[in-house]
């Protein structure tokens, strides 16, 4: 680093901390933000892509998991049951529901994505189970750890909708959606408890097949010959699961984020412009000198590049620091925190620099050297 | 006096106007000034003669409207900002009124740094340099202190080392003795002087200090623009 510039930024101390401090509150929302987003993208369509099957068979019109309109006569799954490409089928109920903890205030309610799934087949149940019962029997829920955590629900305790109620007997993993939670129970026990009408109507139909990389060709064919119901790969359907919470959140993020940038760029650029102001007459006097414009730009540029990076380092740690305890204390406050995000942010201060840098390069390119010799 | 009688700085014929049309204004008029290796020159004049405006051009700062400067031989006249960069990089050490030391670099490297971008100047090379310059001016012990820590007679005294530090062959000094009580500016130019002199340096000092004129070995008086060769109402100048 060039000795005037060292010396220029390490010499005032309270502007350097500003100047660092501005640029690590950026940092640190660009950061947080990104990793949140990535923490819901993750957890959000994470329980549709890790159901093991080939192809979610949905009535035409469903766009995603969690809106769950789709209807379905049982009887299509036994129409796709004698499809020879098809090996398992197992059709799924799936309702969003408000419960509450039975011996709790009933008006302290929380939503769950109550699924009805057949566990002698078991495609479509919980991902993973952390205790309790593998599969529910009849009356029983497997509720998700996050639902346990959130709302002190534990197994032995009976969650209560209207008249009926259902007891807690297994506890699994992967089915947080943030704002809802799935809940496991037997096809027979979600008839009951939804009073579906008709009773044989499905939500979904989830399909393996035997040779799975046939699965665009058979959806296809499938398309054409049920007409009403469309079949949809688990990766689109994550997606478009991801894109109903996502969707209406991204504006607000990308808001949040350009906030974020400016902030961080106007504390920079403020604090780098009038440092460079205060010593306008001491570049005047390197001109004079003979040091070349090129020379002056640099010096303004490494001081902007060392605060950059003085300010992504803090903020970065401080991005890793408190995500952790950010997340412990708000259950919603999903975060994953990526290398190649940490990365981006770090491109992003790099441009934060450069700019900040600008207008007090164009400042010194105007300084005419003469005017160190007046007084 | 160079005993050769090379010229180090030679003005041919230098006029300097400033704007344009009814508002202009004449700084120098055909101005003729040469200055030889080992001379040193006084420029006097009043306030707002030309006396600034004179030195700049010198220096390579300033372009004139019409005439040739040449400093140690090569033309500056039309020369690129890069190139004039070069000049006073290489052949210019200027000292001026108010010190002008960078506030945040301490004695020592507010010499050093007018070496950063010379040739054979590598970065021990440079700091052992400014070192002996400072050695030079009885400031060993100011190595380390900041701008702000030391007196006026000192700032100037660092300010002159970085002036010769990268061995001008030309000084121009722009009022040197006026921030300094009648003491201070004495042992300055006494200093400025016997260095100029040891090393060899052509220099002009540009003041309307009387004091100036026992330093120098000729005195030159500059009122509206014109150089005279003595004052133009005190024949005691001649």
């Amino acid at each position: 680093m060039l000795l005037v510039a060292r010396k220029n930024l390490f010499s005032e101390r309270t502007r350097l901390a500003i100047s660092v401090g501005g640029l690590a509150l950026s940092v640190f929302l660009i950061g947080i933000l990104l990793s949140l987003f990535r923490g819901w993208s993750q957890q959000v369509g994470g329980f549709v892509e890790h159901v093991p099957a080939d192809l979610w068979v949905a009535s035409d019109g469903t766009t995603d998991f969690l809106a769950a309109s789709s209807a379905l006569p049982d009887a299509l799954g036994g129409k796709l049951k004698f499809v020879p490409e098809i090996d398992v089928v197992s059709p799924i109920i799936v309702r969003p529901m408000e419960l509450y903890k039975s011996g709790d205030d009933p008006n302290d309610t929380f939503d769950v994505q109550l699924v009805g799934f057949d566990p002698v087949v078991g495609l479509g149940g919980p991902i993973e189970i952390v205790s309790g019962k593998k599969a529910p029997g009849p009356g029983e829920v497997i509720i998700d750890e996050e639902t346990r955590r959130r709302y002190d629900v534990n197994i032995g305790d009976r969650i209560v909708k209207g008249t009926k109620s259902l007891a807690v007997s297994g506890i699994a993993s992967g089915g947080d959606f943030i704002y809802t939670q799935v809940a496991f129970v037997t096809i027979d026990t979600a008839i009951d408890f939804v009073n579906l009408e008709p009773k044989t109507l499905r939500t979904f139909i989830l399909l393996t097949l035997d040779d799975p990389d046939d699965r665009d060709n058979l959806a296809h064919r499938l398309d054409v010959a049920t007409p009403g119901a469309k079949y949809v790969a688990p990766e689109d359907f994550a997606d478009e699961t991801r894109s109903r919470i996502l969707g209406n959140i991204l504006p607000i993020l990308i808001v949040v984020l350009v906030v974020a940038f400016i902030v961080g760029l106007s504390v920079a650029g403020l604090t780098i412009y009038t440092a460079t102001v205060e010593k306008s007459r001491e570049y005047g006097i390197l001109k004079a000198e003979g040091f070349t414009n090129l020379f002056l730009y640099r010096v303004v540029f490494e001081q902007s590049l060392v605060t950059g990076i003085l300010g992504f380092l803090l903020g970065a740690a401080l991005t890793v620091l408190v995500a952790p305890f950010a997340q412990d204390s708000v259950p919603q406050f999903v975060v994953f925190v990526r290398w190649q995000d940490i990365l981006g942010v770090a491109g992003v201060t790099l441009l934060m620099a450069l700019i900040a840098a600008y207008i007090p390069i164009r400042r010194i390119a105007s300084i005419d050297p003469v005017t160190v010799f007046k007084g | 006096m160079d005993e050769n009688g090379r010229v180090i700085l030679d003005l041919e014929g230098v006029t300097k106007v400033y704007g344009s049309g009814e508002f202009a204004v004449s700084a120098l008029k055909e101005t003729n000034f040469r200055v030889t290796g080992g001379e040193i020159v006084a420029v006097m004049g009043p306030s707002g003669s030309g006396k600034t405006t004179l030195l700049t051009i010198a220096g390579a700062l300033l372009r004139p409207t019409s005439g040739n400067v040449t400093v140690c031989g090569i033309d500056v006249t039309r020369m690129n900002e890069a190139r004039l960069a070069a000049i006073r990089r290489e052949r210019i050490g200027f000292v001026y009124q108010s010190f002008n030391l960078l506030e945040a670099l301490t004695a020592l490297e507010n010499v050093r740094i007018v070496l950063h971008e010379r040739r054979n100047h590598s970065g021990a090379h440079a700091a052992e340099r400014a070192r002996e310059m400072l050695d030079m001016f009885g400031l060993s012990h100011r190595i380390n202190s900041l701008p702000k820590k030391m007196s006026d007679g000192e700032k100037q005294r660092v300010a002159i080392a970085r002036a010769l530090a990268k061995d001008p062959e030309l000084i121009l000094a722009d009022e040197p003795t006026a921030n300094l009580d009648a003491k201070r500016g004495r042992e300055v130019m006494e200093l400025l002087r016997q260095k100029a002199l040891e090393l060899h340096k052509a220099v002009v000092v540009v003041s309307h200090d009387n004091r100036i004129r026992e330093f120098a070995h000729r005195i030159v008086w500059l009122e509206d623009g014109r150089l005279h060769d003595h004052h133009p109402e005190d024949h005691r100048f001649v």
